[in-house]
C-alpha cells in the first residue's frame, strides 16, 4: 500500500514539474543579460502600457502617400549588426530593422527589405526569439511586389509574437526596448522627411503627436530604473520629452454619429485634435531625436 | 490508508478537470482567423483575445489612435454572428465613442476614421454570450 502511495505522491510531483518553464525557456531567461532587475511595477501594468504604442508601419504608410521619396540614407545600415553586443543594444536596434524593414516594405524596396530581414533574423537569433521569424517565407513573399500585403502581415505578426513572448516569459523590458527602438526610428524616420519638406502640416502634427506615446514610454522606463543602461536612456527620453512639453495638444470632444454599412458599423468622429508645433519645436525635436538614435544605432 | 488514495486522487481529478476547463476556450484560434476579415485596403496591426472566462465582465485593451488614420475592429466567435460578444470603443476621457450592439443587434465590425489623436480603449462585454470566447483584429488605412 506505501508503495500505491509513494507513486501517487511522485506522480503528482511530476505532473506538477511539467507546468514548469521547459529547459530551452530557462534557458532564454538566463541568457539574457540586460535589465536582469525587474520592474518596480506588475508587469501585467506593463503589457497594458506596451500594447498600446502605435505600430511604426502607421508612419511609413503616412510618407509614401504624402509623395515623399524612399531615401535609404535615413536608415540605419543593416551591416552593423556586429557593433551590437549586449542584449540591451541589441533588442533597441531590433526595433530599430523592424521600422526599416517596414519603410522599405511600403516602398516596395524588395533588396533593402531582404537586407534588413537578414540583419533582423541574426539579432533576433541572438536574442533566442528568432523562432518568431519564418525567413523562408518572408523571403518568399518580399521577392515579389504582389505579396505586398501578406509580407507586411507576416512581419508584423512576427513581432507581435516577440512581444507576447517576451511578456508570458517576464521579460517584459526586453519588449519595451524593442518598441522604444521602432518608435524612435519612426520618429527620426520623419523628422529627417520634415526637415527637407518644412511646409508640411501634416508631418510636422504627425511628429507633434508623438508627445503622447513618448509620455507612454517614459513611464515604461520609469519602472526600470534599477537598471544601469534604461537609467541612462530615461535620462536622454526625459530630455527629449521637455522638448515635447512645449507642444500643446488641445483635445475638444463632441459625440459622434454611426450607421451600419454593408454590416459595418461606419462611425463619423465629430472630435477633434489641435496640436500647436512650431518650427523650433520640430528643430529641438529633430535634434535630440537624432542624437538618442544615434546613439543607440552606432 | 485507503482514504489517503481517495484524497489524493480526488485532488489529482479536481487538478485535472480544472485544466481541461481552462483549454476550452481558444481565443487564439478566433484573433488569427478575424485577421482575414479585415476589409479590403486594412493593413493588419494587433489580433486580440477575448477571453471571459473564470467569470470576467469585460476584456480592455488599449491603442493610440492618430488623427487621419481610418481603423477597423472585427470580431469573430464560434458561429457566424458575434455570439453576444460586444466591443465598444472609448477615448481618451471615456467617452464612449461606438458600440457594435446597435438597436439589439449584434455588429461584427467597426470602422473608425480618427479625428482626435489619443489613447483609446477597446473593451470587450458578454451580452447573453453562450462561451464567452471569441477574438478580433485591428486594422488600419490611411
Amino acid at each position: 500500500m506505501r508503495i500505491v502511495i509513494i507513486g501517487l505522491v511522485a506522480a503528482l510531483i511530476l505532473a506538477s514539474c511539467g507546468k514548469g518553464k521547459k529547459p530551452d525557456e530557462q534557458e532564454f531567461l538566463n541568457s539574457l543579460d540586460s535589465t536582469k532587475k525587474g520592474p518596480s511595477i506588475d508587469e501585467e501594468v506593463i503589457n497594458g502600457i506596451l500594447q498600446q504604442i502605435p505600430s511604426p508601419l502607421e508612419i511609413s504608410v503616412l510618407l509614401k502617400q504624402s509623395g515623399t521619396k524612399y531615401n535609404s540614407s535615413i536608415l540605419n545600415t543593416p551591416d552593423n549588426t556586429s557593433k551590437y553586443n549586449s542584449n540591451y543594444k541589441k533588442a533597441l536596434n531590433l526595433g530599430i530593422y523592424g521600422t526599416d524593414l517596414g519603410y522599405t516594405n511600403i516602398y516596395q524596396q524588395n533588396q533593402d527589405g531582404i537586407k534588413y530581414l537578414a540583419s533582423i533574423k541574426q539579432l533576433a537569433d541572438e536574442l533566442n526569439i528568432g523562432q518568431f521569424f519564418d525567413m523562408e517565407t518572408i523571403s518568399k513573399l518580399a521577392t515579389n511586389s504582389k505579396n505586398l500585403d501578406s509580407l507586411l502581415l507576416v512581419t508584423t505578426q512576427n513581432f507581435n509574437s516577440i512581444n507576447s513572448y517576451l511578456q508570458t516569459q517576464g521579460r517584459s523590458n526586453l519588449s519595451v526596448l524593442l518598441l522604444t527602438g521602432g518608435w524612435l526610428e519612426a520618429v527620426q524616420i520623419t523628422c529627417q522627411v520634415a526637415g527637407k519638406d518644412p511646409k508640411n502640416k501634416e508631418l510636422k502634427e504627425k511628429i507633434g503627436e508623438q508627445k503622447i506615446i513618448l509620455e507612454q514610454i517614459v513611464l515604461l522606463f520609469s519602472f526600470y530604473k534599477e537598471d544601469e543602461n534604461m537609467a541612462s536612456l530615461l535620462t536622454d527620453l526625459n530630455g527629449l520629452k521637455a522638448a515635447f512639453d512645449k507642444i500643446n495638444i488641445t483635445y475638444v470632444h463632441k459625440e459622434p454619429t454611426s450607421k451600419v454599412v454593408n454590416g459595418v458599423l461606419m462611425i463619423e468622429d465629430n472630435s477633434t485634435t489641435t496640436i500647436d508645433v512650431t518650427d523650433d519645436d520640430i528643430k529641438n525635436i529633430t535634434t535630440l531625436t537624432n542624437s538618442i538614435r544615434n546613439k543607440i544605432a552606432s | 490508508m485507503k482514504k489517503i488514495i481517495t484524497i489524493i486522487l480526488a485532488i489529482s481529478f479536481i487538478g485535472l478537470g480544472s485544466s481541461q476547463l481552462a483549454s476550452q476556450c481558444n481565443p487564439d484560434n478566433f484573433a488569427n482567423a478575424c485577421i482575414p476579415k479585415l476589409a479590403s485596403g486594412f493593413n493588419f496591426l494587433k489580433s486580440y483575445k477575448v477571453d471571459g472566462e473564470g467569470g470576467k465582465d469585460k476584456v480592455e485593451y488599449s491603442y493610440v489612435f492618430t488623427k487621419g488614420t481610418q481603423y477597423m475592429i472585427n470580431l469573430c466567435a464560434s458561429g457566424a454572428a458575434t455570439d453576444g460578444i460586444v466591443v465598444s470603443l472609448f477615448d481618451s476621457g471615456r467617452n464612449k465613442v461606438a458600440t457594435s450592439k446597435i438597436n439589439g443587434q449584434f455588429i461584427t465590425a467597426i470602422a473608425y476614421p480618427c479625428n482626435a489623436t489619443g489613447i483609446y480603449y477597446i473593451q470587450y462585454t458578454f451580452d447573453g454570450s453562450n462561451s464567452k470566447c471569441g477574438g478580433s483584429a485591428l486594422g488600419f488605412k490611411r
